[in-house]
């Protein structure tokens, strides 16, 4: 029974799923709060933990990457502990915006978010 | 309203949306055992139990350990727990009365939080996760990164760790042989086509669920959207071929479709196929206004009560006792 198993591992692996290979072989750490390696969700396709995506950070980009065709969330954000996410989002949606006025030449209004954008920053500083 | 209750118009049938989230700096189920996986239940338990919301009282908590198997299946067939849960140990589920909720625990996720009302109601169903998510996330810290988003077992749901699916009912493009052409122009857009019992093409039923595959680098907003977009293209077609099949197959129609509805009001012992592809012609009969049932349970409903386990209720039943009381369970109802 035993060497099915190994059988169909090494199954997975030769088709890698994730082409993660590349990925596997600079990083070989265990994870701090699961103790899960790369190797380990090479073969299942999946991580222990959440922490997984930080120590695992340049395989489970390009695995997000390949999967979704994007790594980057700009979904929601859980209002107890995203509070700071949620403000430095704002602040790069009020950049956007000052550079889409000031392109446009709509200066006043390029003023009033350029205001909004200090009293912002002020206060992410203090 | 439990979801095969509530249907409209009959091509889509139900809305299913599910959120996955897992707790910070807490290893996920599969790396958990028995006793971990209970201490982490508790705390979730008490995210819902001990709120100050009005879900603390519409919710019933079911210990699937204490379950036999027949009864889990028959939670599954209900669309309340998913077939992982089926197996394996320390799983539970919160079910709200009306069962249009199901909050499962110990799942490949710590948390898969769902939402299934019948008829075509995305957005009010993402609504109702997106508020309980909010209630949930009160008390526990959940794993979540500023750049992936909310962190899943499996990379195919983080980001939003949104799934939403719709369930419809497509006899017509079945029957007119285009169903192998729409399953193909929707795929390679980032939503998949399932049949609801059994892969591709031959779903029984004519039951398929149309859900995102994707879930990071979009909003749930534009998530949904994408979805509405593919699943009114689909009704439009479906709309269509039920038009060609009325307009010039009449005849051959309303003889196939009386056909299935004399074999359910009078046999006396049917499979589960057999009776899934027949009440199938009825819905459609019955939508297609070629049939007047005037039964206690709609065909939707007579599908999903008269699954193998759903069936058994927990007794066990040889698979032609099983056959006997399906069919006599339509006859009575249809």
């Amino acid at each position: 029974m035993m060497d099915l198993f190994s059988e169909l591992f090494d199954m997975f692996d030769s088709m890698d799923m994730f082409n993660t290979q590349n990925n596997l072989r600079s990083d070989n750490n265990k994870c701090p709060v699961c103790g899960h390696t790369w190797g380990d969700f090479n073969r299942t396709g999946k991580f222990g933990c959440g922490e997984c995506y930080k120590t695992f950070a340049g395989g489970a980009e390009g695995v997000l990457r390949q999967v979704h065709s994007s790594s980057q969330h700009v979904g929601k954000i859980p209002s107890k502990s995203g509070a700071e996410i949620k403000a430095k989002r704002r602040l790069e949606e009020l950049k956007r915006e000052l550079k889409d006025a000031v392109n446009k030449e709509e200066y006043e209004k390029a003023a009033k978010l350029h205001a909004q954008i200090k009293s912002m920053e002020g206060g992410a500083s203090k | 309203m439990i979801w095969y209750n509530d249907l409209n118009d009959g091509i889509v049938i139900s809305t299913r949306v599910r959120l996955a989230r897992n707790l910070d700096k807490t290893p996920f189920p599969a790396a958990l055992n028995d006793s971990k996986k209970a201490e982490v239940t508790k705390k979730l338990n008490a995210s819902v139990f001990e709120s100050n919301s009005t879900l603390a009282k519409d919710f019933e908590s079911i210990n699937l350990d204490k379950l036999n198997r027949t009864e889990k299946i028959s939670l599954l067939e209900e669309h309340l727990i998913s077939p992982q849960m089926v197996d394996g140990s320390g799983h539970s589920v919160l079910v709200n009365k009306n069962k249009t909720m199901s909050i499962m625990f110990m799942e490949e996720d710590h948390i898969r939080l769902q939402v299934i009302m019948g008829g075509y109601c995305v957005d009010e169903a993402y609504d109702l996760a997106d508020k309980v998510d909010d209630v949930l996330e009160e008390s526990l810290t959940y794993a979540f990164d500023e750049r992936y988003g909310y962190l899943t077992a499996c990379p195919t749901n983080a980001g939003t760790g949104l799934r939403a699916s719709v369930m419809m009912h497509l006899p017509g493009l079945v029957m007119t042989g285009n169903i192998a052409r729409v399953l193909q122009s929707v795929s390679g857009v980032g939503i998949a086509v399932r049949g609801l019992y059994g892969e591709g093409t031959n779903a029984e039923g004519c039951l398929y669920q149309i859900s995102n595959q994707v879930t990071m680098g979009l909003t749930e907003k534009e998530i949904i959207d994408k979805l509405k977009a593919v699943v009114n293209k689909i009704a439009d077609m479906e709309k269509q071929a039920r038009d060609i099949l009325e307009k010039n197959h009449k005849p051959e129609l309303e003889d196939k479709l009386f056909r299935s509805y004399g074999v359910l009001k009078y046999a006396r012992s049917i499979s589960s196929a057999e009776a899934k592809t027949m009440l199938s012609d009825v819905m459609l009969g019955q939508n297609m206004g070629i049939i007047k049932c005037d039964g206690k349970l709609t065909p939707i409903e007579l599908m999903v009560k008269t699954a193998p386990s759903v069936i058994m209720a927990g007794k066990e039943l040889t698979p032609a006792e099983r056959d006997r009381q399906r069919a006599e369970l339509i006859r009575n109802n249809i």
